[in-house]
């Protein structure tokens, strides 16, 4: 029963040219965002690879110097591309991509494709697949569920099917299964186009593809649509006309892909400020140049070194200094950049949680949050990658600084290290963290995307069992 | 087969309904006559269980339809002035989708070109959309549906209004031939002429009351003019 009004309502869609005409753009510009987002994911990867690689020979051929020369140095640190990157951008225009590691400061990222943006299209926002998937596709549920009540209402037919005794729940099922199977149509290929596409371009075939974040982000679109799906069906079954159900579902629409993002945004911006660009470094100067504590550690190690070797000069002693003051140096900016970075990074982590609870009125808000966090460019992998950068930059300082140490010099001359000590630093190796982690920092979204289907689901079954001829 | 005790219909207050009492046995066709708002489409809404009774029961082979309106929807047909089809679908697949929604999925492709030769429409139109379909064509398929289910009882409300004489005519025969084997029938109509030829009985409803009912057999179409006349006489 069920089967037949599900394979009724598609064989209706299919021969419907508006549902044609639309379903096609959906799924043009689908496969169209997921090309450019995998064109994209190909040339930066490669590109990453490509940097990261020239880096690390760049380390290894420098020339006999000063260890502390090799630490002012530095190298820069790529952040990975995630493979569902393709899908979902997230953050990643905006963060920067790539990390200047050098001696003395915590850098900020560079690299920011948003900051490049020329033309106010680009700042607009791209048209990535995670856009056509939150806002596209469910204006395309819409249009296909709207009339499914309202529209058989008013043709006349919704009597004739109630005088031969189907039950309205049954109804209800058979046309919301009928509206996915034609939604399917759309968005399955594209989604294995993109699946076979990642597998070739990681080389490795369809083993290198991240399994179970692929399919915990199809799980959460699909949540994210039977939600549309469960509104429309609930919503035409309660109106009185096709043209009251299109206009309630088109205003949700616009309330959840138009104003709720802006809204929310702006109110975590206003509960969470970030501090300024130039707020943020006048502090942080004003706290690294306070060295006074600095300062009387430093004499406190002098004076228990003069003590233990029983010298009273710098030049005596068996072990550089320099490489103590410099170390101690860096380790006073560790905290200081520790407080002030993740100051910031904890005001990004509060609006983050201020954005997710939005979906309490907006389900996009839940769904975006996820898919960024699923396709690892959100800001919790940016910190994770943040720190292990960090972590990276002060094993090298500390390699350098430990270097120097051993090889003690006099007044006025200067210890040269060579290629021995370059390849001493172990090359940065950056895992990405798993999906576990990712879903972790969503429980918020989960939550609330389960919540709506599940209020979803109580509508459409109380409306369509009151559906009257 | 059909039956009302006492049924009433009150709309906010006001009578639409006023306890009617009727019984329509297999093989009657009986015609419910009267002005508009008489309260015959109510009629056939309450047996359909679209409309809640005020008071009294509509009752089809014995059972409640409130009580059962499920298994009472099985042994009827209804077939309103216009049937609405799918106009995106084929005459055939609107006869096998509803068909299947009636509980019946076990025909035959040619068993269900089949109930089209039986109602009189071509085989080539069957495969059309029912977009292009006349009124009287939309109608006969109506039919074909209430033969595939196997309707024992039919619900027409005003089936033949708007439809030229011929395709008038043409249902009216397909009618007598499911009442000749044992369906019941009532039907709502404005047209004397057609309720006395293919009616058992008439009944003439004013005001939401059944003020007569005459054996057709017994009265000849001007009588039937007669009364009906000085019934809607104030």
């Amino acid at each position: 029963m069920i089967a037949t009004i599900a394979k009724k309502e598609m064989t209706e869609m299919f021969r419907d040219g508006r549902f044609r005409l639309a379903s096609a753009v959906v799924a043009i510009l689908l496969l169209a965002s997921l090309a450019a987002g995998w064109k994209q994911y190909a040339n930066l990867k490669n590109q990453h690879d490509t940097a990261q690689r020239a880096e690390r020979t760049n380390w290894l051929g420098q020339k006999p110097k000063n260890p502390h020369q090799g630490a002012h140095y530095g190298v820069y640190a790529f952040k990975p591309k995630s493979q569902l990157s393709t899908v979902d951008t997230g953050v990643d225009p905006y963060v920067g991509v790539a990390v200047y590691l050098e001696a003395h400061k915590q850098n900020e990222f560079k690299f920011r494709p948003a900051q490049d943006a020329a033309t106010s299209i680009q700042r607009f926002g791209e048209l990535t697949a995670a856009v056509v998937l939150q806002v596209l596709i469910p204006l395309l549920i819409i249009l296909l569920a709207f009339s499914t009540f309202a529209g058989e209402r008013e043709q006349g037919t919704l009597r004739q099917l109630l005088s031969l005794g189907v039950e309205r729940t049954h109804l209800s099922m058979g046309k919301a299964l009928g509206v996915a199977g034609a939604l399917a149509v759309v968005i399955v290929p594209a989604t294995l186009i993109g699946v076979f596409a990642l597998a070739l371009t990681s080389g490795s075939g369809l083993l290198a593809v991240d399994v179970a974040r692929t399919f915990l982000m199809v799980g959460a679109y699909s949540l994210y649509f039977l939600i549309f799906l469960a509104l429309s069906l609930a919503v035409s079954a309660w109106s009185s006309s096709s043209r009251v159900a299109l206009v309630v579902l088109l205003s949700f629409w616009i309330v959840n892909s138009l104003i709720a993002t802006r809204a929310f945004s702006d109110l975590a911006g206003f509960l969470h400020p970030t501090p300024s660009e130039v707020e943020f470094d006048t502090t942080l100067q004003r706290d690294l140049a306070d060295t006074k504590g600095l300062d009387a550690k430093l004499d406190e190690i002098k004076a228990g070194l003069f003590q233990k070797y029983g010298v009273n000069k710098l030049d005596d002693l068996p072990v550089n200094f320099r490489a103590i003051s410099l170390q101690e140096a860096e380790e006073h900016g560790f905290t200081i950049f520790e407080k002030h970075f993740g100051n910031v990074f904890d005001r990004f982590e509060e609006q983050n949680a201020v954005y997710q609870w939005g979906g309490v009125i907006a389900p996009l808000l839940a769904v975006r949050s996820l898919s960024m966090g699923l396709a690892g460019t959100d800001f919790a992998h940016h910190r994770h990658f943040t720190t292990a950068a960090e972590n990276y930059r002060r094993t090298i300082i500390k390699h350098m600084n430990d270097d120097i140490f051993i090889h003690p010099t006099k007044a006025g001359e200067e210890y040269v290290a060579d290629a021995e000590l370059w390849k001493k630093v172990p090359e940065f190796q950056y895992e990405a963290p798993g999906a576990s982690w990712a879903l972790s920092h969503y429980k918020t979204s989960i939550a609330l995307l389960l919540l709506w289907l599940l209020s979803g689901t109580v509508v459409v079954a109380v409306a369509s069992r009151r559906v009257q001829a | 087969m059909l039956e009302a005790i006492d049924l009433t219909k009150h709309y906010n207050g006001s009578p639409a309904l006023n306890g009617l009492n009727l019984l329509i046995q297999p093989g009657e066709v009986f015609c419910l006559l009267g002005a508009n708002g008489a309260g015959k489409t109510t009629t056939i809404n309450l047996f359909l269980n679209f409309v809640e009774p005020t008071s009294g029961t509509a009752r089809i082979k014995g059972l409640d339809v409130t009580q059962h309106p499920l298994e009472t929807k099985k042994y009827i047909a209804y077939i309103p002035e216009q049937v609405m089809l799918y106009r995106n679908l084929s005459g055939l697949e609107n006869l096998e989708y509803f068909t299947a929604l009636a509980g019946r999925s076990d025909y035959t492709r040619e068993q269900m070109l089949q109930f089209f030769d039986q109602v009189g429409l071509a085989r080539e139109a069957a495969a059309q959309r029912v977009g292009t379909y006349s009124k009287g064509m939309r109608q006969k398929v109506g039919i074909a549906i209430a033969l595939a289910k196997k309707a024992e009882a039919l619900l027409l409300d005003e089936p033949t209004s708007g439809l030229d004489p011929k395709a008038s005519n043409e249902f009216s025969s397909l009618i007598k031939k499911m009442s000749d084997a044992g369906v019941a029938t009532l039907m709502t109509t404005h047209d004397l002429f057609r309720a006395k030829e293919s009616g058992t009985r008439v009944g003439i409803m004013k005001h939401g009351s059944l003020v007569a009912t005459l054996a057709t057999t017994e009265i000849g179409h001007t009588d039937l003019e007669r009364i009906y006349l000085e019934h809607m006489h104030d």
